[in-house]
């Protein structure tokens, strides 16, 4: 059934393929140019996209670099399509372990190279050299990348990565359906084969899409200019842009980011706006405000190996007692967010809605069973348990925090709350050695596979004692559901529709052994200026930028 | 003197020197600041995690990483964020000092002015209800929160009356001098303001009482009984000898506030200087950056501390010997 | 900035020179008395320590609410309607929750809610009990410490005050804000002990220590200065001409000196001590959620200052009050006592 949605995929490819042509035209007349002046209160690190993991630069590396596929950019769920880009075309054989990629001719980078074979070859083992986050998680099915996660310096990649000519061929150790999508994300961007081999920083390496990076201060700006070099080859993949130039700068509070907006001296701000100023955003700039759900849950990981979550029933009182609604108001309302109780998000590949936790069991959450959560408490043995919520200490994490707190004491725990720094309130938790008992946190896909929440944040594989990146941050480690994690991931290969249904089910056996209490689906707000126009909101990667005019 | 004088500098050395190591220690006895997996990234593979670990010498022994840290610091000059990588830390110091040092200078000229008018008014008029109420208001001013406060001045000049009386006040933020010299003073106006009402209250109170004290010294009686009159007295004598005390604490507080001690100000009112970066490195925990500005705000704070000794050991021998 | 108060404390102000035959301490008690501006700052104090200490009393009977607990769904009464306490935005996308402003109302949200749906006058009493239990055991353990090193430093002199006078540089030139945040992060899972301490991550005992400790430099450096001259002075020398032992100098000269200098500054700690409460739980390392301080209120108002400013406004003219109360007290006590006056007078310094 695997055609079905490739289908699907050429039905959207046509009309877009039509909307795009007819806007290609508009492209060069009267909306082409200006400054487009984005602004965050800090920089994302460092500038190198086989390194940098925030969403932040990962927008932006949308304009910017191409891999041999991409995400297809696109408003909506057509964002999801997997479509080639610096490769011309590609066929998979060897029974799904090896896959041919034929190279476009006449691509250029923003150096005025031309992109090579060798490039390519080059650009996987930077991967490994550069110590990409993803470099064990994603690529890791690579012929000979163990070797090269082992020793990353002299990684060669042998037998897993070959090019001659125009065509490359990149061989795995067992077939892989995720494989096409983790070719499309910008850790596995074509770079020079002059790139450093360390982590570039903030100095830019150049890349092949329609601007590039031209100078980058992580205290000021971040600026992005046309690459002279670039020519549309493919509408669906890497398109033209509208502003000549497109620029970040650092610094701003989030309510002077909105302030700004407002007064049309800047176009956009990343941050989320804080809870006073939505009322005025969603009555002055309606007009001006875009919300798209995401495909993203907020949960609160429960650690399954310290008292009092070691019990079933402490976690599911948990998830009983959670008032989803309520918790909403701290997220700025319901047309903000929608509450949950699994883990697969709505419209998700692999997503049946499913909710035990609530009043009347069944597909929706309805209201918190208190009653239930406190008899749950006292089969527990638990009661009166001391526990420790942790969050970030923005404000909108913190009060989600200080919520749970309040939950946790209502239904017979002794809990407070602790907020920490942003910058480590995602990997604390995750090592066992800290004693994180609940924390707050949010997971946003990064490629469209039910394995990309479920095995990634619940797998065995992902739970690692002791150490710092151990994702799995409840320790959840469930042999049965496992193996069945583990054959969806094989039957992925064949049948994928089959291997959703049986992700649906493991949905079901995880969201029933409570490692988490998921709270809600919250969904994004983009808070443009009033001069930007054509918003385009790709699933995927978020707002298309480039794809967005300022005149 | 001499001898005092390397004394002084000796122990400078000493305290910059554990300072450095307590910061250094401190930041790497706590739990989860580890910064490896921070720049590893999301969900890293473990081999990768022991790679980061290498590259960035966290799994050598503490003493080395902090001889390394301390070389790039001052050496090479070339030590990089571990948050924003390939950021170097000590260009982030230089950029930042402009914004600290306009913030206080304009903050010091305010208070100084109004603290030795408000001082003379009330060491004149000592025991009358002026002196009262004048040092109340000396004190209302220590006694709020300097972060609230500016919140307060922000709600009014950036909210509630930013429509009609403070329309002309700019967002938070800085201008700098070079770039346009009125909006440098309006955006750095209530900053200075909101800094300048804490040491106001200190320094007329400083100020009152040393005046009176002085006025109870021989001298001034002896100045009194030649016939002079009673301003002339106060000018030329009792306000000199006053201003030992008052300057020898300017110094102290000048230094600290250069060296980021105005962090609450610069995180309300969203100026990057000093404080600010060091109050982000703190909430990033970021140690390089951490390192090198409390090294920064250190040696500003002991500077000023054995500048002051010095002074007051060139004019009083007797402390030279304690 | 806080240390010029303490230096200038210790600047003598020409207090009143009639001395009576009477005890020292019925003279200061007695000059205490004649204070007026002191004596209502003094009943001011009181009565905000009073109205603190009624917070139970207040939530449990007057407001009917649990300001520990969110609100986020709940109702309350303002002009005699029925009104949610978190009012949902339903014009133009219907974005952004606001909590209820303040009612005037003693038993209904008297000054509004917070951003979790909770009673902000109530919160503002129990955090008023935090901040002044915080500020006062800081105030005690700076010092008693700040006496004991003070006198040990200046009494025995030579490597033993090097090291000391030495580590009070260090401590007086480290940043606060770095020993916060890193201990607060230590302590966030487990407790740390220390020796009878034991300390945990809601533990008040955290600010507390932290607040103490830091602040030991500004008292004993004038109380070392202090011991120091005492030691040069007649009546010391002669005593120990006489023959009299280390203790009983201590007990019966030093002591009693230092005391009163400690006496002096202890208000005007206890009112800096309170000022750093409020910015630690502003950058939110000091008291931990669901307690609350005046500091961690101001916290959870600035997110809601524009819309909401009541929040930020109480718990910081609390505060302030109380701040001036103590400094103005501290005044009174330190014109009373007048210790550099009574050094001053054989010292000649």
């Amino acid at each position: 059934m695997r055609d079905r949605k490739s289908l699907i995929a050429l039905a959207l490819v046509a009309v877009i393929g039509v909307v795009a042509t007819g806007s290609s035209s508009a492209r060069t007349t009267s909306h082409r140019g200006g400054t487009l002046k984005l602004l965050a209160n800090a920089a994302g690190g460092t500038l190198d996209p086989q390194v940098n993991y925030t969403l932040q630069y990962w927008q932006l590396y949308q304009a910017t670099y191409d891999g041999l596929l991409a995400f297809q950019k696109a408003g909506g769920s057509a964002a999801f399509n997997v479509v080639p880009d610096l490769a011309a075309s590609y066929k998979i054989t060897n029974g799904g372990k090896s896959w041919v990629f034929t190279l476009r001719k006449g691509i250029k980078f923003s150096n005025g190279k031309p992109v090579t074979a060798n490039d390519v070859v080059a650009s996987f083992r930077r991967i490994f050299k550069v110590k990409s986050p993803t470099a064990g998680g994603f690529y890791n099915g690579i012929v000979g990348a163990s070797k090269c996660l082992k020793t990353p310096a002299t990684c060669t990649l042998a037998g897993g990565i070959s090019g001659k000519g125009n065509t490359v061929t990149i061989n795995l150790t067992a077939p892989d359906a995720e494989f096409k999508y983790k070719l499309a994300v910008p850790h596995a961007s074509i770079l020079p084969a002059s790139a450093p081999p360390n982590d570039a920083g903030s100095a830019p390496i150049p890349g092949t899409g329609a601007y590039y990076f031209s100078s980058y201060d992580s205290n000021k700006l971040l600026v992005m200019k046309r690459n002279p070099y670039f020519h549309v080859w493919s509408q669906l993949a890497q398109p033209d842009g509208y502003p000549d130039q497109i620029t970040q700068s650092f610094g701003l509070t989030v309510e002077a980011q909105v302030t700004a907006v407002e007064n049309g001296q800047a176009d956009w701000g990343y941050d989320f706006p804080p809870a006073d100023r939505l009322n005025e955003l969603g009555t002055k700039y309606a007009a001006q405000t875009h919300l798209t759900p995401l495909t993203a849950f907020w949960y609160a990981p429960m650690n399954v190996n310290i008292p009092p979550f070691t019990s079933l029933k402490a976690r599911q009182a948990v998830n009983y007692a959670i008032d989803r609604n309520a918790l909403i108001k701290i997220f700025g309302g319901p047309k903000l967010a929608t509450p949950s109780c699994q883990v697969l998000p709505p419209g998700f590949p692999g997503n049946k809605p499913y909710c035990p936790y609530t009043k009347n069991p069944g597909t929706t959450w309805s209201a918190p069973d208190v009653a239930k959560a406190k008899q749950l408490v006292n089969e527990s043995g638990q009661k009166g348990a001391k526990v420790v919520v942790i969050s970030a200490n923005d404000e909108v994490q913190k009060a989600v925090g200080v919520y749970l707190a309040s939950v946790l004491n209502e239904i017979g725990f002794k809990a407070t709350e602790k907020a920490i720094s942003g910058n480590i309130a995602f990997t604390y938790p995750q090592n066992t050695k800290n004693h994180v008992q609940i924390n707050v946190q949010q997971w946003y896909q990064d490629y469209p596979a039910a394995s990309d929440f479920l095995h990634i944040l619940f797998g065995c594989e992902s739970f690692h004692p002791g150490s710092d990146s151990s994702i799995n941050m409840a320790g959840f480690c469930n042999k049965p559901i496992n193996a069945q994690m583990n054959a969806a991931l094989k039957l992925e290969n064949t049948n994928f529709p089959k291997a959703n249904a049986m992700w649906a089910k493991i949905d079901r056996a995880v969201t029933d052994q409570a490692p988490m209490a998921t709270m809600f689906t919250p969904k994004h707000l983009d808070f443009v200026s009033k001069r930007v126009g054509n918003f385009v909101f790709s699933k995927q990667f978020y707002w298309l930028v480039d794809q967005s005019w300022v005149q | 003197m001499l001898r005092f004088i390397a004394h002084r500098f000796v122990s400078m050395i000493f305290v910059l020197f554990s300072i450095s190591v307590l910061s250094f220690l401190i930041f790497f006895a706590t739990p989860g600041v580890d910064p490896a997996a921070r720049i590893a990234g999301r969900n890293a593979d473990q081999q990768t995690l022991k790679a980061v670990r290498h590259d960035f010498g966290l799994d050598r022994p503490l003493p080395v990483r902090y001889g390394l840290m301390m070389k790039k610091l001052f050496i090479t000059r070339d030590l990089t964020s571990y948050v924003n990588r390939g950021a170097k830390v000590i260009p982030q110091v230089t950029q930042a000092a402009p914004v600290t040092l306009s913030l206080v200078f304009g903050a010091a000229v305010i208070w100084v002015i109004a603290s030795i008018a408000m001082g003379m008014l009330a060491g004149v008029f000592r025991g009358t209800a002026i002196d009262t109420t004048v040092m109340i208001v000396g004190l209302i001013g220590i006694s709020m929160p300097v972060f609230w406060l500016g919140e307060v001045v922000n709600l009014i000049t950036q909210s509630r009356l930013h429509g009609s009386v403070f329309s002309w006040v700019p967002p938070l933020g800085y201008v700098p001098f070079t770039h346009s010299p009125w909006g440098w003073f309006k955006a750095l106006l209530f900053p200075w303001l909101t800094l300048s009402i804490l040491y106001i209250g200190i320094y007329a109170r400083v100020l009152r009482s040393a005046i009176v004290e002085a006025q109870e010294e021989d001298y001034v009686r002896t100045a009194r009984a030649k016939g002079l009159t009673e301003r002339r007295v106060l000018f030329r004598h009792a306000l000199r000898t006053s201003l030992i005390g008052f300057v020898s604490l300017f110094g102290l507080d000048f230094g600290a506030l250069v060296g980021g001690g105005a962090l609450l100000t610069e995180v309300v009112f969203g100026l990057h200087g000093v404080g600010k970066l060091t109050f982000d490195s703190l909430q990033n925990l970021d140690l390089p950056v951490i390192l090198a500005t409390v090294m920064y705000a250190a040696f500003f704070v002991v500077v000023a501390n054995a500048v002051v000794d010095l002074i007051y050991a060139w004019l009083d021998p007797r402390v030279r010997r304690a | 900035m806080s240390g010029a108060i303490v230096d200038e404390v210790l600047a003598p102000v020409g207090g009143d020179l009639a001395i009576a035959a009477a005890s020292p301490w019925q003279l200061a008690r007695r000059r205490l008395l004649r204070n007026r501006v002191a004596l209502v700052m003094a009943g001011l104090l009181a009565v905000i320590v009073a109205l603190c200490l009624c917070a139970p009393l207040y939530a449990h009977h007057v407001a009917h609410t649990d300001p520990f607990r969110s609100n986020l769904d709940g109702t309350t009464i303002a002009n005699g309607k029925r009104v949610p306490v978190m009012v949902q935005s339903t014009q133009g996308l219907g974005l952004g929750v606001t909590p209820i402003g303040p009612t005037w109302d003693v038993h209904h949200y008297f000054l509004g809610a917070d951003g979790q749906g909770r009673d902000v006058a109530a919160r503002l009493l129990y955090g008023g009990r935090n901040s002044l239990l915080i500020g006062t055991s800081a105030a005690l353990i700076t010092c008693f410490l700040a006496v004991l090193i003070g006198v040990v430093a200046g009494f025995f002199g030579g490597l033993v005050d090097g090291v000391l006078s030495r580590l009070l540089d260090v401590v007086w030139a480290f940043p606060v804000y770095l020993l916060a945040i890193s201990l607060s992060t230590v302590l966030i899972a487990r407790g740390v002990s220390l020796g009878p301490l034991h300390l945990t991550s809601g533990s008040l005992l955290l600010p507390i220590t932290i607040i103490g400790l830091v602040y030991i430099p500004y008292v004993a450096r004038p109380i070392r200065g202090e011991v120091l001259s005492l030691r040069r002075r007649e009546f010391v020398e002669a005593a120990i001409g006489l023959g009299a032992s280390n203790w009983r100098l201590l007990w019966s000269d030093i002591l009693p000196n230092v005391v009163t200098t400690a006496i002096v500054l202890f208000p005007l700690m206890l009112a800096i001590d309170m000022l750093t409460e409020a910015a630690l739980s502003f950058l939110s390392i000091g008291v931990q959620e669901p307690k609350a301080s005046w500091g961690s209120i101001i916290l959870d108002g600035q997110d809601l200052l524009y819309t909401r400013p009541a929040v930020a406004l109480a718990p910081g003219i609390a505060i302030a009050l109380t701040v001036l109360a103590l400094n103005v007290l501290g005044d009174g006590i330190r014109d009373a006592l007048d210790p550099r006056a009574k050094l001053r007078r054989t010292d000649g310094e």
